[in-house]
């Protein structure tokens, strides 16, 4: 089962989206994180993220680039937060695959939805902020929402989450 | 008049050619919008011309510095509820999926 969750930053995507996994029977939960922490506003994301997982029984892999690459145990429940983070890190970091970052992050998703049982996906809207972004901000928000567009088309459920409030797009409970 | 709206990038041109096939069809008309003298009349020519219009959402970030961006900006919105106001149908294209907000998908 693949769910994709999306929303604004801030939304309470990353609650939703860990409840998502704690419903699920798999075991074991795996959290895949893909933002590298730089600086302490990067850290204090982390911490408080982290703080969420507490004793909720995951197991934390860390992957930045290559998402083909990640190491999780079959038939478990993963959580990738989040796509707009491993986009950037494809794009721009010296290990990201750079051009090819759209078809690596999808050889990635396809990748997990053969090993896990249960896979969430969290994406970021930013979307509906104007349209004239130049060069690499441009190419940033083309390659997401490709990425985005191929995921929800790969998924089970697709949700929004709005101030909290889950709007469905695709799946069972909508 | 079908209007289908969406944020960028989120697959509006495709899910109308799918869902509508090859009808008249005229896209990112809010760009349409700044300076027009009268909006209303605009959304009159459109809705009357093609039969899938098709706007990006544009004000969903923070209110720009310039004033000309901040006016095109205004009038894409109001055009889109113009719009949404003239069409028997309208849908919100969000990563490629459809949410109806009027009417109803054929």
């Amino acid at each position: 089962m693949l769910t994709l969750v999306i929303g604004g930053s801030a939304s309470g995507k990353s609650e939703f989206a860990e409840s998502l996994i704690l419903q699920a029977p798999a075991r074991p939960r795996v959290y895949l994180a893909t933002m590298e922490p730089f600086g302490p506003e990067g850290a204090a994301r982390v911490a408080r993220h982290r703080a969420m997982r507490v004793e909720k029984g995951f197991i934390t892999v860390e992957r930045y680039t290559d998402l083909a690459g990640a190491e999780v145990p079959g038939g478990c429940a993963a959580l990738l937060e989040c796509m707009g983070n491993l986009t950037a890190n494809e794009l721009y970091s010296p290990s990201g695959a750079g051009e090819d970052a759209e078809s690596a992050i999808l050889r990635g998703i396809d990748r997990l939805l053969a090993r896990c049982a249960d896979l969430v996906v969290v994406t970021n809207e930013v979307f509906t902020g104007g349209q004239d972004y130049a060069g690499d901000t441009g190419r940033y928000l083309q390659v997401l929402a490709a990425v985005n567009r191929a995921v929800a088309q790969r998924a089970d459920r697709v949700a929004e989450v709005a101030c909290g409030q889950v709007i469905w797009y695709k799946g069972a409970e909508r | 008049m079908i209007f289908v709206t969406g944020p960028l990038y989120s697959g509006k041109r495709t899910f109308a050619r799918k869902t509508w096939g090859e009808v008249p069809t005229v896209w990112d008309v809010q760009d349409l919008a700044a300076g027009e003298a009268d909006p209303p009349a605009l959304a009159d020519r459109l809705a009357a011309e093609y039969e899938v219009v098709i706007a990006t959402e544009i004000g969903g970030g923070v209110v720009p510095v310039e004033p000309e961006v901040r006016a095109a900006r205004e009038a894409a919105g109001r055009l889109s509820c113009l719009l949404a106001e003239r069409a028997e149908t309208v849908v919100r294209v969000f990563c490629g999926l459809p949410l109806v907000l009027k009417g109803e998908l054929p």
